[in-house]
């Protein structure tokens, strides 16, 4: 049974019996029916090959959904003009599991090039910039290039990135992915700051301990339907809590 | 907003160029091959229509050759009629002892003018033509008037003169055709390499689109690489040219002789203007082709 939370606040995503089926013939995704609330962090959950990284895509628009219809903040990504994609896409700050950083940018640079896409003056660019470094506590290092930084570090530029133009929700695919246990932990603080902020979360992940610790909303995706959504779920339903602590 | 986009265009196609020199290299002697075939089919032809003009200007003039007996009101009435025509440019009547003069004045006639009696050479109507095409007409024209000569009416070679028609129609299409394959020869070679330029930066182009650049955003810095990429291409093939141009010129006459082929330095400004505009419009169009697929939302 697939259970839609009653929340009061308005929702910022809403999935309604959303189909996607590749050319291939593979289904990925079937009648997956969500809706996520402002200021809401869910957790998407399952086991590869499930529909998370295509759910994502159809998030950011990469994909276009074989049925159904996807609203973000009241606007139907499906019928979205390819022109209006920029736009979109401005509103969303997205943080990838491989970081997506450019080699030849400096971290400034890189965190500077998501507002220099938007033609955003040097002034603006500067002071915003070293905000998003100071909130991800990058800040000093950004003359520094990315194949100098930790996988940790590389992926607070990213997170600066996603943050720097004040985006209303934040995507994150896999973002603890390539991290050691106590990297990925100072990830999800951050991502906690951010959603107490009061940006939307939605976060696809593997990370089993993180989920559990922090219990916050769950959505289970299994071949490719919502198996399960709990308000304050674990990454398993009929597992018992982890043993293992946040350092 | 603007300003700032085309700054970035501009600094990301500079730093772009000069990050991948090795396929940038490849893409600007590509290319300044091409302009040099392009240059070269330019320079030819040219050198081909002056040698060309030059038969024209000679071929478009007829003698109308005209009867011992025919009046002279007669002549200057005809005279008269062919000014007025839209197709002659020129008439000028030389009477019986202008053309023994003329005759005389020639070198070449020396030997034969001392063995003349009399005057045997007729007056004729010397006319001038606008429009190649347009003498045979004036040919038959000439030949009815009742004043001509009956035995030699005109000088008129209507062979020769449909002969360098076609010559000269042929020449024209098989320039427009080398230069047509040559342009796309030369943007298929641009479309590539600035394909390989994008796939080298195919993840900052995905980076781009995710963090929502317009497709105009990702596709400039890549168009104005082509462009600057063709300049640079265009102005090596113009140096080589004109290096090569008055030396070629002078080779060729001494080789060829009768062709009298000139060297016209007033041409490699507009050899320089069509390069180098060329040289752009192929960078832009082959990067705008190559990038495409990449760009695309």
């Amino acid at each position: 049974m697939v259970l839609t939370p009653d929340f009061d606040t308005r929702p910022v995503i809403s999935f309604q019996h959303v189909w996607k089926t590749y050319p291939t013939g593979t289904e990925a995704l079937r009648d997956v029916n969500l809706v996520v609330p402002e200021g809401d962090f869910v957790f998407l959950v399952g086991p590869s090959g499930a529909g998370k990284s295509t759910l994502v895509r159809l998030l950011i628009r990469e994909e276009k959904p074989s049925k159904g219809k996807i609203f973000v903040e009241g606007v139907e990504l499906g019928r979205m003009k390819r022109r209006q994609l920029p736009h979109y896409r401005r509103k969303v700050g997205l943080v990838f599991q491989d970081f997506k950083l450019l080699p030849n940018l400096t971290i400034y640079e890189n965190v500077a090039f998501a507002l220099r896409v938007h033609g955003e003056d040097e002034t603006k660019i500067h002071a915003r910039v070293g905000e998003a470094l100071d909130t991800v506590g990058l800040t000093g290092k950004d003359q520094t290039y990315p194949a100098n930084l930790s996988g940790g570090e590389q992926q607070r530029v990213a997170i600066a990135r996603a943050l720097v133009h004040a985006p209303r929700f934040i995507i994150a695919d896999e973002p603890t992915g390539n991290l050691d246990p106590a990297t990925a932990w100072e990830i999800m603080q951050l991502f906690l700051r951010i959603n107490a902020r009061g940006a939307t979360v939605v976060m696809a992940t593997h990370n089993r301990e993180i989920v559990d610790l922090l219990r916050r909303r769950v959505v289970a995706i299994d071949a490719g339907q919502v198996a399960r959504d709990d308000r304050s779920g674990r990454y398993h339903d009929d597992l018992p809590k982890p043993q293992i602590r946040a350092q | 907003m603007i300003y700032r986009n085309l700054k970035f265009a501009l600094n990301s196609a500079w730093q772009s160029f000069w990050r991948n020199l090795a396929v940038s290299m490849a893409a600007v002697v590509s290319i300044t091959l091409i302009l040099i075939l392009a240059g070269v089919n330019l320079l030819v032809g040219h050198a081909f229509s002056q040698v060309i003009d030059g038969f024209r200007a000679k071929v478009s003039e007829i003698s109308i050759n005209v009867a011992d007996d025919t009046p002279l009101s007669t002549v200057y009435e005809f005279q008269q009629q062919l000014s007025t025509d839209p197709r002659v440019t020129h008439v000028r009547f030389v009477t019986k002892e202008q053309a023994l003069a003329q005759f005389k004045a020639d070198p070449s006639n020396v030997v034969l003018a001392q063995q003349i009696d009399g005057n045997p050479l007729d007056a004729k109507l010397e006319v001038r033509v606008a429009n190649l095409s347009d003498v045979a007409a004036i040919d038959t024209l000439a030949r009815r008037w009742p004043g001509v000569d009956p035995t030699d009416p005109t000088n008129y070679q209507g062979d020769f003169v449909n002969r360098m028609l076609e010559l000269s129609s042929w020449l024209g299409l098989a320039g427009v055709g080398l230069l047509a394959i040559l342009v796309v020869v030369s943007i298929v070679i641009v479309m590539n390499t600035i394909r390989t330029a994008v796939y080298h930066r195919r993840k900052e182009i995905e980076v781009m689109k995710l963090v929502g650049a317009t497709e105009w955003f990702v596709r400039g810095p890549f168009v104005i690489e082509g462009v600057m990429t063709g300049l640079i291409a265009a102005a090596f093939a113009l140096a080589l040219l004109v290096i090569a141009y008055q030396p070629a010129v002078d080779r060729f006459r001494s080789d060829i002789a009768f062709i009298p082929l000139s060297y016209d330095p007033s041409f490699v400004v507009s050899l320089a203007r069509d390069l180098l505009v060329g040289g752009a419009l192929l960078g832009a169009l082959g990067s705008y082709i190559g990038v495409r697929r990449y760009v695309k939302l």
